[in-house]
């Protein structure tokens, strides 16, 4: 008890009870609300899951918005600049096959005069925003398995992801809202979004962003999570429908004294009423103005699709969602690749610089941590003359805002850019390192399953303390 | 008497859709015999073959650079076991050596840019013929233990780790209260922490738990007058034929076989990456619901899932029953594309061990996979003793080849014809028809691969998209017709499938594994297990896998732990919590129990009563405390927040198949018959997407597609099939030229919930949304969240508001009056009269609830009593049980 730090506080048992057995929102009932309860009893320490918890020690980030780029994005072709590479253009390689330099020519953009191809001409006008990760290393060589380590740290078994993790570490700021929002994941990869043996209440919750395609949002909305419309009745027969509902829930409640699992049905009901005109109140970019849908390339073009994701997601950070991923397919160019890679540039260049700028110019980009990542890289040798083949050996990933130095650039692969030699950031350093830059310990948040503390990083895992700002 | 030395003749083996373990069965034969080289033999090698192998293979083909075709070559085990087509080096074979037709340029051309000397290429002919000896034996370390024979003694004296020693059934004051001898137990403690017991519910709020928890479905109107009119006439002898009546329906295997389903990770695919299905295994889930209505005896039920195809038996019946029973083994999550074999039968080994061991002993002996487990005291060469149980046996799930499935398996026919109604027999004529088509299929396939890798070596002059996207699509379509064919003999009369285990033909010791890592291979460890759980340690003969063996300690009455695991997981079933609260956690990390005594006189009586579960049940039902209120009393609370003492029986929250089911028996809807085998089963190998299955086999042709396209084969639902394109790319699977059939998994059935899909990662919406199971974990404990999407469920979800109109209609005919209408709803929700003002509010809402004219739906009175149903079936009590 807290007695001896609040020596004025005397409270009755009544009162305790009373303080104790309100505020238990989606609580878990039976035995995690009654342990969490006698908890509280202990140390008043709020025991809804959800509830905003306090890192480890005071960081930056607040929240993280994650473009995965799901295929293996070209590091050789977008962030690596290898002079030597082109020298060598054609040469038999260390490895095997020619070496294949990058037909793109690179540039030192923005005041820190990062090397960034020409892929990337609005992405290199935020140079200065960029901490870019040159040494990344990670253990499996193809897709499913490394999409999967990039997010739970482990290929083998099935573990929490990332943004569960987060999640469980910090709680949620925004209770009509999931915590963890992942908009159209790949199929295949509900692991990414899983929240494995941590509470359910951690999972993220996907959203369906196949209708994003269209050329506009369908009315100005979107339909993307299960059951957020009645089909027959409206807004005023519902709100008397649950006002019934809710009646005959409190009078419950009243005969059972005390009963946190019934106020947790109470509480989740108003959230989800809350949430049924909150969610497509958030999908519904009707209000924002021309010139925002411009910034991220919105109204039709290659850059439609990925701009709505990207503006879905600076709303949902906006509104205290802490943990938003949106998915970009698909960046295996075994082939092919003098015209392909160029189009899947384009198709996120403006959108990403835009939801930077957006960021920034709403004074978010401070405590926002956004992460451009694929599952590895790419070789400096040829594939069929126009490809080049998976490289989880070195690579290169990106960080903005939340914390990281901006126009920065941590840790090199070798010449040719095959292998990650320098600065080497293997998955889970990058791990230890974004959980770092939220506050949290990657060493001290556990959770205990099956008899033991699992983490994030395993028993692995160091953060580059060089890239905090 | 048929024995288990007659499967030569009973077991046949799918031809087809067959990867075997060519790779571990190599492996394992290396662990058992060291080669000893001679000088001469060494320098050939090292001067010879070595150099050429380092220059030549090693950026594609080692454990340091990249794993094409899953193949390593920088290892002896890795070149001997070999990649993703076969063994790279088979000693003294040279046809055999897929290496030797590699760089001969036969069908691979290794190395691709350039032809080794010819020079070279006899120095590998006299190497392989030689036996291709091979020192590159990474210097064998021995892994020694910090973990002492003194430790392990010391460890045997944990409570757990001891026999269950027979308690005295304690004194208690208040000698007039307890009913059994469970209640002098409970009792005992309460009154030293100075509790009293809650008093007895009432007959409405005892029969509405009792029924949830037997048999998973809401009392009858009829129960409940009955009970209630005996209850205060004779209480014991109500209950004890309440309990009976409700222990003998079917629907209490029905309960009780998903509790076993969730901590046996039953699910009907493989999940992960590439999720593909798995027909057969309803089968087990069948096999353990019967079980559980048959009372089988728990230590049998254990030794069938562990060893059933070893066990003795009189008909090949009984034996096709055991034989399903180890699909326990085989229905785990499978990581179907990794590439390295030795690497896949690791994980498999380690997935086995650790859900034998956690779920029927309550210890996770996986924990020393990699090291000395660090809280109990078993050493990590304890481990590898058990995995050299599990490495002596093959085991057998199916699942469809694919381009990106590397590691599908065959499946196991029964020794008994036990067909499902839609595995039609096919004529002949198709059957020869599919097998011509395969040989073309397959002929082409080898025609694209052919050119495939001459367009990795030379520089393209096709598009290497266009080879590598037929690849991958004639790959599907190859997999897809040999498990159709797989499906039937000679005759076009369907075999019957099933998914187990069969022990191996050559029983091995498993090497120690430094940190886990299947290249770093330490001393041998002689099969055995856990020396801390065992007084003696237990023979395994040579010629026996040791599984026999393992099973018959398991289900002994020795063990110290099964019967206590299982006592504990049925008092948790009951209360809602574990006497020990970590149910497949009884070490050290673990918690203790709150009753240990009462523990130990469960799993002893237990033992004794032939380790009848119902009998278990039974003794619980009928106990004082269970038929306690679940009062909230805040000075019991004060002392024991926890409920630790059990003073009450606490109030839970009710699974999602409680929820489904009993919305449907409310309204009448409810199917109870057991549909035969499942919708996976109709569907047959697929791939999974998004909710859907997909296969790419059939659609064209009218014989085949019977099976998968007749609707109402199944009880009560009809199949909502079409075909779709699936999505292309170098990702996905290849688009066919045949349009692929598709199914949702989310069908509008109306049986019981145990029967719907089980997909991993795409659960059903009724189920996740009410904190399913985890399939590919071991869940001992539901969670039970309430979560706003839970009440965007009850307010919007299509299948609520179906029901609730279903219900309207079932009281409408029932009764006249809306308020008998509206009583009546309340009474078979929850099981008790409304109260006056419930039944005030309720009237109230009905009278003021508009309703918009509608074209669609029901009529609006209908809508209107469905408006007032939804409400009950939306409110908390629906979801929880007093």
């Amino acid at each position: 008890m807290n007695d001896q730090l609040n020596p004025g506080w005397h409270p009755s048992r009544r009162q305790m009870l009373e303080s104790v057995s309100s505020g238990f929102g989606f609580l878990a009932f039976s035995s995690l609300a009654t342990m969490a309860l006698a908890q509280e009893k202990q140390d008043g320490r709020n025991a809804n899951p959800l509830a905003v918890k306090p890192p480890h020690f005071p960081a930056k980030a607040k929240r993280v918005i994650f473009l995965c780029m799901r295929g293996g994005p070209s590091h050789l072709d977008t962030f690596d600049y290898k002079p030597e590479l082109i020298k060598n253009d054609g040469k038999t390689g260390p490895f095997r096959g020619s070496l294949l330099k990058s037909p793109w020519a690179f540039n030192q953009r923005g005041q820190s005069g990062l090397w960034i191809s020409e892929l990337f001409p609005e992405l290199g006008k935020k140079a200065d925003d960029l901490c870019l990760l040159r040494g990344m290393n990670t253990d499996q060589p193809v897709h499913p398995r490394a999409v999967t380590q990039m997010h739970t740290g482990n290929a083998q078994f099935v573990r929490p992801s990332l943004g569960a993790w987060t999640l469980y570490g910090l709680g949620t700021e925004n209770e009509s809202m999931p915590g963890f929002v992942s908009v159209n994941p790949a199929a295949g990869t509900a692991q990414t979004y899983g929240s494995a043996f941590l509470p359910a209440i951690y999972q993220g919750t996907k959203l369906n962003g196949s209708r994003l395609s269209g050329g506009r949002f369908r009315g100005g909305r979107l339909d993307v999570a299960p059951d957020l419309k009645n089909p027959r009745f409206n807004d005023s027969q519902q709100r008397n429908q649950l006002d019934f509902i809710q009646r005959l829930n409190k009078e419950k409640l009243r005969r059972e004294k005390q009963h946190p699992g019934i106020e947790g049905v109470i509480e989740s009901y108003e959230l989800a009423f809350r949430m049924q005109s909150e969610m497509p109140e958030l999908m519904d970019v009707s209000g924002e103005d021309q010139k925002t849908l411009d910034l991220y390339g919105i109204g039709g073009g290659e850059t439609d699709k990925f701009g709505k994701q990207c503006l879905l997601a600076r709303r949902m950070s906006e509104s205290g969602v802490r943990f938003v991923e949106i998915t970009h397919e698909n960046w295996d160019t075994h082939f092919g690749m003098s015209t392909r890679l160029p189009q899947l540039c384009k198709e996120i260049d403006k959108p990403v610089a835009g939801l930077l700028q957006d960021l920034k110019q709403r004074d978010l980009l401070k405590d926002t941590l956004v992460i451009w990542a694929g599952e590895f890289g790419r070789t400096p040798y040829a594939q069929g003359g126009d490809g080049r083949d998976h490289n989880n050996k070195g690579y290169t990933t990106w960080m903005a805002g939340g914390g990281v130095k901006g126009g920065f650039s941590f840790g090199a692969t070798d010449e040719m850019g095959g292998e990650a030699v320098e600065g080497k950031c293997h998955i889970h350093d990058w791990h230890a390192t974004i959980l770092h830059l939220l506050g949290l310990k990657h060493e001290e948040l556990t959770y205990r399953y099956a008899g033991r503390d699992f983490r994030l990083t395993d028993v692995h895992g160091n953060v580059l303390t060089d890239i905090i700002a | 008497m048929i024995t288990r030395w007659n499967k030569r003749y009973a077991i046949i083996f799918a031809i087809l859709m067959c990867v075997v373990w060519v790779a571990s069965s190599r492996a394992q034969e290396e662990t058992v015999q060291e080669e000893n080289l001679t000088a001469e033999q060494v320098m050939f090698f090292e001067s010879r073959i070595r150099p050429v192998l380092v220059r030549e293979c090693y950026s594609c083909h080692s454990t340091r650079s990249q794993v094409k075709g899953g193949l390593w070559l920088d290892t002896k085990a890795g070149a001997r076991g070999g990649g993703d087509s076969g063994p790279a080096i088979v000693p003294g074979d040279l046809a055999e050596s897929m290496l030797w037709s590699a760089i001969n340029h036969q069908d691979y051309k290794m190395p691709p840019r350039k032809k080794l000397s010819e020079d070279t290429i006899a120095d590998f002919r006299q190497w392989i013929e030689m036996g291709a000896p091979d020192p590159r034996i990474q210097e064998v370390t021995r892994v020694n233990t910090k973990i002492t024979q003194a430790d392990i003694e010391e460890g045997k004296q944990f409570w757990s780790f001891k026999k269950p020693a027979p308690p005295n059934v304690p004194v208690v004051e208040n000698t007039k209260w307890p009913v059994t001898d469970i209640d002098h137990f409970i009792l005992s403690q309460l009154e030293q922490n100075g509790l009293k017991p809650a008093c007895d519910a009432e007959a409405t709020t005892f029969l509405r738990r009792l029924s949830f928890d037997l048999i998973g479905l809401p009392p009858t109107p009829e129960q409940i007058a009955w009970l209630t009119r005996n209850w205060e006439k004779d209480r014991e002898q109500a209950i004890a034929h309440v309990v009976d009546s409700l222990i003998a329906k079917p629907e209490f295997g029905e309960r009780w076989g998903r509790h076993w389903l969730d901590v046996a990770r039953y699910a009907e695919s493989s999940g992960k990456e590439l999720n593909l299905t798995y027909p057969q295994a309803w089968r087990y889930r069948d096999y353990v619901i019967d079980s559980f209505n048959d009372d089988k005896p728990y230590n049998q039920f254990i030794e069938e899932q562990i060893a059933g195809d070893l066990l003795p038996v009189k008909s090949d019946e009984q034996w096709a029953e055991n034989l399903i029973a180890t699909g326990f083994l085989a229905i785990g999550p499978k990581t179907l594309t990794e590439q390295n074999g030795l690497q896949f039968q690791q994980d498999l080994i380690d997935e086995q061990i650790d859900v034998a061991t956690r779920v029927v002993l309550g210890v996770s002996v996986a924990c020393a996979r990699c090291h000395d487990h660090k809280f109990d005291p078993i050493p990590q060469a304890d481990y590898y003793a058990m995995a050299g149980i599990f490495k002596s046996t093959t085991t057998h799930y199916g699942t469809l080849k694919t381009f990106q499935n590397r590691r599908s398996s065959n499946l196991l026919v029964l020794p008994v014809e036990d067909l499902n109604p839609f595995d039609a027999k096919i004529s002949t004529r198709e059957l020869a028809r599919l097998k011509a088509e395969l040989a073309d299929k397959q002929k082409e396939l080898r025609e694209y691969q052919f050119q495939r890798r001459n367009q990795r070596s030379s520089d393209a002059k096709e598009n290497p998209a266009f080879s590598i996207v037929k690849v991958i699509r004639t790959t599907s379509e190859v997999g897809a017709l040999q498990a159709k064919i797989s499906a039937y003999d000679e005759n076009g009369h369907p075999y019957t499938y099933f998914m187990g285990v069969q022990s191996a033909d050559q029983p091995v010791n498993a090497r120690l594994l430094v940190r886990g890592e299947f290249d770093k291979p330490a001393q041998v460890v002689n099969r055995g297990i856990p020396q801390v759980l065992t007084d003696e340690p237990v023979n395994i003969r040579s010629k026996s896998s040791g599984r026999l063996e393992l099973a018959r300690w398991m289900a002994s009455h020795d063990n110290p732990l099964t019967a206590r695991v299982m006592v504990n997981r049925v008092w948790q079933h009951m209360f809602g919590t574990g006497i020990v609260r970590t149910p497949e956690n009884f070490g050290a990390t673990g918690r203790e129990p709150t009753h240990p005594e009462l523990l130990d006189h469960l799993a002893i009586e237990f033992q004794k009563n032939n380790w009848s579960v119902k009998t278990l049940i039974r003794e619980i039902a009928t106990s004082r405390i269970y038929r306690t209120d679940s009062t909230f009393d805040e000075q019991s609370f004060e002392i024991d927040p926890e409920n630790q003492l059990v003073w009450r029986v606490a109030p839970r929250r009710l699974e999602a198949e409680v929820i489904r089911d009993s919305i449907l028996a409310i309204s009448g809807e409810l199917d109870s018959e057991r549909p035969r085998a499942s919708l996976v089963a109709e569907f047959g190998t697929a791939m999974i997407r998004d909710g859907v299955m997909i296969s790419t086999v059939g659609a064209d042709n009218p014989e085949i597609k019977t099976g998968i396209m007749s609707p109402g084969r199944m009880q009560g639902r009809t199949a909502q099939v079409g075909t779709a394109a699936v999505p292309g790319g170098m990702l996905d699977v290849g688009r066919s030229n045949r349009s692929p059939v598709i199914a949702k998994i989310d069908q509008p059935v109306k049986y019981r919930s145990v029967y719907l899909p089980v997909i991993r990662d795409n659960v059903t919406r009724s189920m996740e949304v009410f904190d399913f199971a985890e399939s590919s974990m071991v869940v001992g404990v539901r969670e039970s969240s309430n979560t706003p999407d839970q009440g965007l469920f009850f307010l919007n979800n299509q299948f609520v508001i179906n029901q609730s109109d279903a219900i309207a209609r079932r009281i409408m005919k029932e009764k006249n009056q809306v308020r008998e209408q509206i009583k009546l709803a309340f009474l078979l929700a929850y099981g008790r009269e409304a109260s006056s003002s419930e039944l005030a509010a309720a009237e109230s809402f009905y009278r003021k609830f508009e309703i918009s004219p509608s074209r669609f739906g029901p009529n609006r009175s209908v809508q209107r009593l469905s408006a007032v149903c939804q409400a009950i079936l939306a409110s908390a009590e629906f979801r929880f049980v007093n």
